[in-house]
């Protein structure tokens, strides 16, 4: 027996716990769609609640492929006709690139590929020199801030998904796709 | 960067088993025997790896807790060297000593066993003439909670260090992914993986 278990390279934890690439596409196309008619926003019990938006940059991939075959960056990229467009040529978000609030914590983050990765996170600078040991246990504070917010939103989105409701979501994302502006769907 | 300052790109793990009691000592001594070694010959070309403290790449002693456990994170690098040799100036020589070879032995073709001499002759003389190439990533470990940041996506890096984390503590490391949020919610998470993406192309009238 290998003195490794858990993954199909030999190595602890390793590919076979990648999530099926829908859910990803799915995830983030919702963070995005519900930023758009203005449910950005996670209302968690007994926490303060954050929104979100998308940033400036987004990434698509052709279903069933992983390779980026489209990026659209700059400022707000998610309400050009181009981005809109490539959802409703059956395109698929590969990674997004989001902004959260909380309280007066201002975060952004690329969440990335189908599993959901956190890259790129910038983090709200509140300390920035003096004993490493306060600025390590400060930035692991946010990181770990900014990683419950996203699993917040992940749950909300996963509450949402399986719901019978889905479809008449995803009938609204498709008029709003084809060109039908967010407050009119 | 990215535990110091900077964004993070980072690969979390849950830590599969308990640290032991007084854990810190143990771990010093783990640390330093899973340091980075350089190579004992300017010629080795196998790649090496190792920890290193986050501060400088070049320190590789963890005798002082101070310059790597801060309050619960334990914060270090994980160092990779390799050698690589230039492929294209490397044939281009070898080539040449082929040629040199014939000539001073009066010969049209250079015999095999000689050709892997000259070879690996050449290989050991352009290796030592060669800086490797040195990658880090940084790694945090949160000792009271059980998870550990890795600072890279890249799957080669990861596999690295999965491994040289199991060989120095002695523990699998668990990849951290969005489901783990819905732990409570299984139902969900199993209807979740059997659906597929949502199509937003025009349906046909």
């Amino acid at each position: 027996m290998s003195e490794f278990q858990g993954g199909s390279d030999g190595v602890p934890g390793g590919a076979d716990d990648e999530i099926p690439g829908h859910i990803a596409a799915d995830f983030y196309l919702w963070t995005w769609f519900a930023s758009e008619v203005g449910r950005g926003q996670v209302d968690v019990p007994d926490q303060s609640p954050f929104t979100w938006w998308v940033d400036d940059r987004l990434s698509f991939r052709s279903a069933g492929e992983d390779k980026v075959n489209a990026v659209l960056t700059g400022d707000n990229p998610s309400t050009t006709p181009e981005a809109r467009a490539a959802l409703a040529g059956g395109k698929v978000l590969r990674d997004v690139r989001l902004a959260l609030r909380r309280d007066d914590r201002e975060y952004a983050v690329t969440l990335r590929g189908s599993g959901i990765q956190i890259a790129g996170a910038k983090l709200p600078a509140l300390v920035k020199t003096g004993d490493p040991a306060e600025i390590i246990y400060e930035r692991m504070f946010l990181y770990e801030e900014l990683n419950w917010m996203v699993g917040a939103m992940f749950r909300r989105f996963a509450e949402e998904r399986t719901s019978p409701e889905w479809s008449s979501f995803a009938d609204r994302m498709r008029a709003w796709a084809g060109g039908r502006a967010a407050d009119e769907v | 960067m990215g535990a110091l300052k900077g964004t993070i790109s980072a690969r979390r793990y849950q830590v599969m088993g308990e640290l032991p009691a007084g854990f810190q000592d143990e771990y010093i001594a783990k640390l330093n025997d899973n340091a980075f070694r350089d190579a004992l010959t300017a010629a080795h070309k196998e790649e090496r790896l190792g920890w290193v403290q986050v501060h400088n790449l070049l320190d590789t002693d963890f005798d002082d807790l101070n310059m790597w456990l801060y309050q619960q994170y334990a914060v270090f690098q994980m160092r990779v060297d390799k050698k690589v040799l230039p492929a294209k100036l490397f044939q281009a020589t070898f080539q040449k000593r082929q040629q040199t070879w014939c000539k001073a032995n009066n010969r049209e073709k250079v015999p095999f066993s000689v050709k892997q001499e000259l070879r690996e002759t050449l290989e050991l003389e352009m290796l030592a003439m060669t800086l490797p190439r040195v990658t880090t990533a940084e790694v945090v470990w949160n000792t009271a909670e059980g998870w550990v940041l890795f600072h890279s996506h890249a799957e080669a890096q990861n596999d690295r260090f999965r491994k040289l984390f199991h060989r120095t503590f002695g523990f699998i490391l668990k990849p951290v992914t969005p489901f783990d949020y819905l732990s409570d919610l299984p139902d969900t998470a199993a209807r979740l993986m059997s659906g597929g993406t949502t199509d937003l192309r025009a349906v046909p009238e």
